[in-house]
């Protein structure tokens, strides 16, 4: 990833920032300011400050991390990032279906191996007991509704 | 009188005293700050009394503070920018054997600020809520206007990445219904987002997930410089305290009215300090090997500018840090109006948080030194462990607000952006201070454009309103020109 994708992204978010700018109905209440011209204003400023990041880019102005020797990633840091988004993942494709612990548990599992732990029995037992931990919380003791903590799926 | 009577209830005493030790807790570790825990524990607002919550957040803020020093002298890793003079002077007394005494003048440095701090507060904040009783509209969308300028344009390391950050955040503020005229705005045509982005979700994705996900990408953690031995008396020596108390007492005068300033930060009066103590020491071939005043000064003038920072937040209703942004939405939540009429309409409420101040101040200095050993053992819970913690946190916090997978799916979403500004160095706060303050700014620019009959000159023609603004442009110009001059020459 560089600076120069990132612009790129910027482009793309004011392209579809733009279209829902588009898609905004008129109102039909009498007013001075409708509810298009603020978001007009700010799209239009992103996209022309989206422009000159670009070109900060292509002169190489950029700022990265990754230019200096201390800000640099050591190896595999693009698969310690798919760990904790793996982790997210299962999180947000399995809590509905079998409750809180487990899901979270598979999450704080991502970030753990994310950190470099290493998938044992020890690192299970850590992140079902920090998942436990935080449902006992949350759901039993502060009443947040976090479901139930195990459900059967059928 | 009435403020502290209420503060001093035992409820509302437990609640700063949570907050104190929370907010410590949560100073001391990396990788969390009083931004991240305080929009975790917005859900409570739902549940917990007005007051109570805002003694809690008030104990956090200022905790924060007093634990970010001990990271920066044990560990040499100052968490945020206004602590690295700290970690410059005091980490090299620990490695001389003096952590301490290092430690002791943070704290006792902190308290004084903290104090000097409040005392300002309580007596300054009267006189500006009379001077801002005299704003209209157009004078609020021109004071946000300098607020958005300062974050973005003047506070960060690049105006352009500053403003970026604060326009995509202005742009997530407007997502949802228009309450004006009822059309829904940059909502994909998902339900989700007809109630707008919550800041929860934008706070805890930019600042959780997005420092965990950068951290796990650098791989750095688990190779981290181990914590320093907590070494010396922790009482100050008379030569000590003779070195210390004036400059506490000079950091806390800088760090009070440049914090209060919308442009203030925490870093010039920090860096301010350090400067004039080493100027004024009687040992200044000491700086840079660990000299005490270099601990004291910057410590309290870091303080100082915390407390400076709640100035605008309560008397004008303009957030200029991330905390302060995210302290503003609980105020929203409880259907308050931050601002002038806040000292008149919830003047118990403002009185007692005020006085919570005081009190806080007078518990941090009693938790910080005792329990030093106890945050010390802190900072040595293993990487995977901890970040596993804060991430799961983070998680229960947004799924429990809403039940949503959507909005855990929207976290992870900010999460990633939040890796990318850290990386790439776009700054987050004029992010979350625009997300807050957008749709205010629009409704007053709105309001006076109405009042004006669509004449846009009123921003300009009204006078208040008028200096404002040339000063937001002065703001943003003047020192890309002298930049400019400076090129050519």
């Amino acid at each position: 990833m560089s600076a120069r994708l990132i612009a790129s992204f910027l482009l793309v978010f004011c392209a579809l920032a733009v279209w829902q700018v588009l898609s905004i109905p008129e109102s039909t209440i009498q007013s001075e300011v409708g509810p298009i011209l603020a978001p007009s204003i700010l799209v239009a400023l992103l996209s022309l400050l989206g422009v000159f990041y670009l070109f900060t880019t292509i002169s190489n102005k950029a700022s990265d991390c990754t230019h200096q020797e201390e800000g640099r990633p050591l190896k595999g840091g693009s698969t310690r990032v798919l760990y904790m988004l793996g982790g997210g993942l299962a999180f947000i494709t399995l809590a509905k279906v079998i409750g809180f612990l487990i899901p979270a548990a598979l999450c704080g599992l991502g970030v753990s191996m994310a950190f470099d732990a290493k998938f044992n029995l020890k690192t299970l037992l850590m992140v079902f007991g920090i998942a436990g931990a935080f449902w006992t919380l949350f759901s039993a003791i502060l009443g947040v509704d976090l479901g139930p903590v195990v459900q059967i799926p059928f | 009188m009435q403020g502290f009577a209420i503060a001093l209830q035992p409820m509302t005493l437990l609640y700063g005293f949570i907050g104190c030790l929370v907010g410590t807790l949560v100073g001391v570790l990396p990788g969390i700050g009083p931004a991240l825990t305080i929009a975790l524990l917005l859900p409570l607002t739902f549940k917990v009394p007005a007051t109570a919550i805002f003694v809690l957040f008030a104990g956090i803020y200022y905790g924060a503070m007093y634990g970010g020093s001990t990271t920066s002298i044990l560990l040499n890793t100052p968490g945020e920018s206004a602590t690295i003079v700290t970690s410059l002077e005091g980490n090299k007394m620990a490695r001389r054997g003096r952590a301490g005494p290092a430690l002791a003048t943070a704290a006792i440095g902190s308290f004084v600020a903290g104090t000097i701090g409040t005392i300002a507060l309580t007596f300054f904040a009267p006189w500006v809520v009379d001077a801002a009783l005299a704003f209209g509209p157009a004078e609020y969308f021109s004071l946000m206007l300098i607020a958005f300028v300062t974050v973005s344009a003047v506070l960060g390391g690049s105006a352009l990445r500053g403003l970026i950050s604060l326009v995509a955040g202005l742009l997530f503020g407007l997502v949802g219904i228009d309450l004006q005229t009822g059309q829904p705005r940059f909502t994909f045509g998902q339900p989700e987002f007809l109630d707008g982005i919550e800041v929860t979700i934008v706070a805890v994705g930019l600042f959780a997930i997005g420092e965990a996900l950068f951290l796990a990408w650098q791989g750095k953690e688990n190779k981290k410089a181990d914590v320093l031995a907590l070494s010396g008396s922790l009482w100050l020596s008379k030569e000590d305290f003779a070195r210390s108390w004036k400059a506490w007492i000079r950091g806390s005068l800088f760090g009070f009215p440049i914090g209060a300033m919308p442009a203030g930060g925490a870093e010039l009066p920090t860096l301010l300090s350090y400067y004039t103590e080493k100027k004024l020491s009687k040992k200044p071939e000491e700086f840079g090997h660990g000299a005490i005043e270099g601990v004291a000064g910057p410590e309290a003038a870091n303080n100082a500018a915390a407390a400076g920072v709640l100035m605008p937040l309560l008397t004008l209703g303009i957030p200029t840090s991330a905390t302060a942004a995210i302290i503003l939405s609980a105020f929203e939540s409880y259907g308050i109006q931050v601002g002038p009429t806040l000292f008149t309409q919830q003047s118990s409420l403002v009185w007692t948080l005020i006085a919570s101040l005081y009190i806080g101040n007078v518990i941090l200095l009693v938790l910080n030194l005792p329990l030093v050993g106890l945050w010390v053992k802190l900072l040595k819970i293993p990487s995977q462990w901890l970040y596993a913690g804060i991430v799961i946190i983070s998680v229960a916090g947004v799924y429990g607000s809403s039940n949503s997978v959507f909005d855990v799916g929207l976290l992870f979403f900010f999460g990633v952006l939040g890796f990318g500004m850290r990386r790439f160095d776009f700054p987050a706060a004029p992010l979350i201070i625009g997300l807050i303050l957008g749709p205010m700014a629009e409704q007053s620019m709105r309001q006076a454009l109405t009042i004006s009959q669509g004449q846009w000159s009123t921003f300009f023609t009204r006078p208040i309103s008028g200096t404002l603004m040339a000063i937001s442009i002065a703001l943003l110009l003047v020192p890309n020109v002298i930049r400019l001059i400076r090129n050519r020459k």
